[in-house]
């Protein structure tokens, strides 16, 4: 049976998309709807990169790499970049927060707070928490859930573009 | 017995294929480029599968499935699973008593009917003694199921042994779905009192769990001459799930239950069943491209029939499967091992010879749908190879091929063999316990086998979803009663000396009207003709083996009325059973629900109202009078 498996690996297309490609694409789309305030080094030459960076075990696998080669925003090029610890953090535009994180979320957006950059993740209840961006599954699909308190603190402007095919949530007050 | 060395050595197999075949992605970047001019609109309507769940693939299958929701089974009323799979057009389904049941698809159904695999939550639950399902400790709760599938027509290369007509599959909710207490309460007229508990949280924040308990007792059914037919019967069942997140890429799964239940019976003592199982489940996604899963259970029953019969049941069951996503190919594969230990207690009447029997399985399968056509196309081969202890050697192959005309329709067609291997009824059942047997056996009886020609075509637009499978199957080898020594009668021996053909079409369709207004329907055509082979003694031209109508109905509409009133009526009808004289029938059951606040749900629910009392199943002197039913019912969710 091992014979018959290696046999089989012919080239072609793969018929199906993968839910963390899927992903991939959401995020390199999510650059094109967020506005980050200005910042002092963005006018420098050459032209800052744009971060995304993922914090915890990549679910990504090759595929977040291959959505954002070659890609820019404006002049900046666009990069992704890995990080295991919370004080690895760089000035990241993106931060994508594995599932492998999730017992530490709280601790993860504290050390973010009222910095410009874009929390997202697809743990359970992220956006809830104060996460700006969640991923979640609903029939098969991928959908947004978006905290806009949790952008509008880190001065992020979401498009309405985007606003209109997710679902908003605010922070619950106490 | 080597059962504890085999999985590992399993395990090393499929750790070694999972790395020779990792994919290569660079053949993503033509549907990546693709993926990165959608707009964010399109990308919201891109399916994702997440390569461990099977189940997703199956509604894009090339089969007859028909896919029972939750919401179908909370709309409906029903209070078992029995009665949730009347809400299938491609199963039929028959109430015996107040206990038992009759389910089968394509026909062969019987109190024993012996085709169908069925399956909760991976655990099967058909038992090794007869191939068929005791339905009434089948049980869950049904407001914990997330889906029931149901395929008529063989399944038995991917689904395993038994799948000959079709295929149950019963998904729970995972636990992170049900969290929160439940409680449920209620009784009425046919269903007596029943309750129910369940509250689910979290295990720090990687694992969620919920625990259940419930409880309910049911009326007896009237005897031909309007007497009680002493088939009252109650039953407590508790169980527990936990769903663990290990890591990103490991997920593991442990459940269990645990039940008890009485029943009355007309000659003297109490029925005892009991029972209890548990699963362990592991999926590990080795890569996007391909994933690893693995399941072990344990599953132990005990019944016994004071005067008739009595059984301790232990089955112990592996199984590791393998997906991979390579190019234009899906292959699957996986093997299995399987291990029953049961325990007849014999009653002077009936005998299961020998008393205590250990039998082992092996199986193996390989499947690989290719696509011709990129999402057009799809070609799907596979055979399943088992080994048991009765006949050895079976292999179960199976092509299937499925085109997709547009967006909206697909056409499909099928051709498959497969087996219906001994059980032990068919080769260790004795009448009476001591010679001289009036039955002595099956000693020579091997698999029942069917060659199987299906085509089907499914439709979606819109608001409306339509589905129709036709069939045409011939059976080989059907279990007969010969006689060893014609002329005279007895002794008898059970055999395969008859043949059989059967064909129809199964209509299915799902209309919504509006936004608070769906209907849902189907339509079955059957036809089944069984005929004795040269040389058998067997006269009963399938009288024994299969009791079905030839046409059965069914209509179900659910109305979402304002002020927070729901209304829900499903009527079906079925044609008469020929060789039972049993009579075409047309019944209604109607629910109608109130729910005050988001929190509460109030229900009343009336089964069967269109007779004071009918009959579904069996000859004019065994069949059992069903009566109409209502029942009030309360949930909360806090």
């Amino acid at each position: 049976m091992a014979l018959m498996s290696s046999l089989l690996l012919v080239q072609g297309e793969s018929p199906r998309t993968s839910e963390y490609q899927l992903k991939a694409v959401f995020l390199f789309n999510f650059v094109q709807f967020v506005d980050w305030p200005p910042s002092a080094t963005q006018d420098s030459q050459p032209p800052p990169p744009l971060l995304i960076g993922i914090l915890g075990d990549d679910p990504f696998g090759a595929f977040l790499d291959e959505t954002v080669r070659g890609e820019r925003l404006g002049a900046r090029p666009i990069q992704v970049r890995r990080y295991r610890r919370i004080a690895d953090i760089e000035e990241c535009n993106i931060l994508f927060i594995s599932r492998s994180e999730n017992e530490r979320v709280a601790e993860i957006l504290a050390a973010v707070k009222n910095r410009p950059v874009l929390t997202v993740s697809d743990g359970d209840g992220f956006a809830s928490q104060g996460g700006i961006i969640q991923f979640f599954t609903d029939k098969n699909r991928i959908r947004i859930r978006i905290n806009l308190d949790a952008a509008e603190a880190a001065k992020l402007t979401i498009s309405s573009k985007l606003l209109r095919v997710a679902e908003v949530v605010r922070t619950p007050r106490r | 017995m080597n059962s504890r060395s085999h999985p590992t050595s399993l395990l090393l197999l499929v750790v070694a294929l999972t790395i020779t075949a990792s994919p290569a992605l660079g053949q993503q970047r033509d549907s990546l480029q693709a993926l990165k001019r959608l707009t964010l609109d399109q990308l919201m309507n891109v399916e994702v599968t997440s390569v461990s769940r099977r189940a997703e693939r199956l509604a894009q299958t090339a089969s007859a499935i028909q896919v029972i929701t939750q919401e179908d089974i909370r709309q409906s009323g029903a209070t078992s699973l029995p009665e949730a799979l009347r809400l299938a057009a491609n199963l039929q389904v028959a109430q015996i008593n107040s206990r038992e049941w009759a389910i089968s698809a394509r026909g062969f159904n019987s109190t024993s009917a012996n085709k169908l695999l069925v399956l909760i939550d991976g655990r099967t639950v058909y038992t090794p003694l007869f191939s068929g399902v005791f339905w009434d400790v089948q049980d869950l709760l049904l407001s914990d199921v997330d889906r029931i599938e149901v395929i008529s027509g063989p399944g038995a290369t991917l689904w395993g042994a038994n799948a000959v007509n079709g295929v149950i599959n019963v998904i729970t909710k995972e636990a992170k779905d049900t969290r929160g207490l439940t409680l449920v309460g209620g009784g009425g007229t046919e269903l007596q009192w029943f309750g129910t508990a369940r509250y689910g949280g979290t295990l720090g924040s990687r694992a969620n769990y919920r625990i259940y308990g419930k409880g309910f007792a049911r009326d007896r059914t009237l005897l031909p001459n309007g007497q009680a037919a002493a088939d009252d019967w109650r039953m407590g069942q508790g169980g527990f799930r936990i769903d663990w997140d290990a890591s990103t890429s490991n997920r593991l799964t442990l459940q269990g239950d645990l039940y008890d239940g009485r029943s009355n019976q007309l000659s003297p003592g109490d029925i005892a069943i009991t029972g209890k199982n548990l699963i362990a489940k592991w999926g590990h996604t080795v890569s996007a491209h391909s994933d690893v899963r693995a399941q072990m259970y344990y599953d132990r029953t005990h019944r016994d029939i004071p005067g008739t019969f009595g059984e301790d049941l232990d089955i112990y069951d592996v199984d590791l499967q393998h997906r991979a996503l390579l190019a234009r190919h899906d292959v699957v594969w996986g093997v299995g091992y399987r291990l029953i230990n049961d325990r007849v207690a014999n009653s002077p009447g009936l005998a299961f010879l020998p008393p205590h029997v250990a039998r082992q399985w092996f199986t193996a399968f390989v499947q690989d749908e290719l696509a011709l056509v990129a999402e057009r196309l799809h070609v799907t081969l596979g055979t399943k190879i088992e080994h048991n202890d009765y006949t050895g050697f079976e292999i179960q192959p199976s092509g299937r091929l499925n085109w997709t005309l547009s967006p909206s329709g697909t056409l499909w067609a099928a051709i498959s063999r497969a087996v219906r291997t001994p059980s032990r009824i068919d080769r260790e059942f004795f009448v009476p316990a001591q010679p001289p047997y009036f039955l002595a056996g099956g000693p020579n009886f091997h698999s029942e086998e069917e060659l199987a020609y299906e085509a089907g075509y499914r439709h979606q637009n819109g608001p409306w979803l339509l589905s129709l499978a036709t069939f045409y199957s011939h059976y080989h080898g059907l279990r007969s009663i010969e006689q060893t020594n014609p002329p005279n009668p007895t002794p008898l021996v059970i055999a395969n000396g008859q043949d059989g053909e059967s064909y129809g079409a199964e209509l299915a369709a799902t209309y919504r009207v509006s936004d608070r207004w769906r209907l849902r329907g189907g339509y079955t055509e059957l036809r089944i003709h069984v005929w004795p082979n040269p040389g058998s003694t067997d006269t009963s031209r399938g009288a024994t083996e299969s009791h079905t109508p030839d046409r059965q109905l069914f209509l179900h509409s659910s109305l979402d009325m304002p002020a927070h009133l729901r209304l829900d009526g499903m009527f079906r009808y079925l044609s008469r059973v020929a060789n039972q004289q049993l009579p075409a029938y047309a019944e209604l059951n109607a629910r109608f629900t109130w729910q005050p606040v988001a929190a509460l749900d109030l229900s009343i629910v009336g089964q069967n109202l269109l007779h004071n009392r009918h009959a579904e199943f069996g000859t004019p002197t065994a069949r059992r009078q069903i009566q109409r039913g209502v029942y009030g019912m309360a949930q909360w969710h806090f």
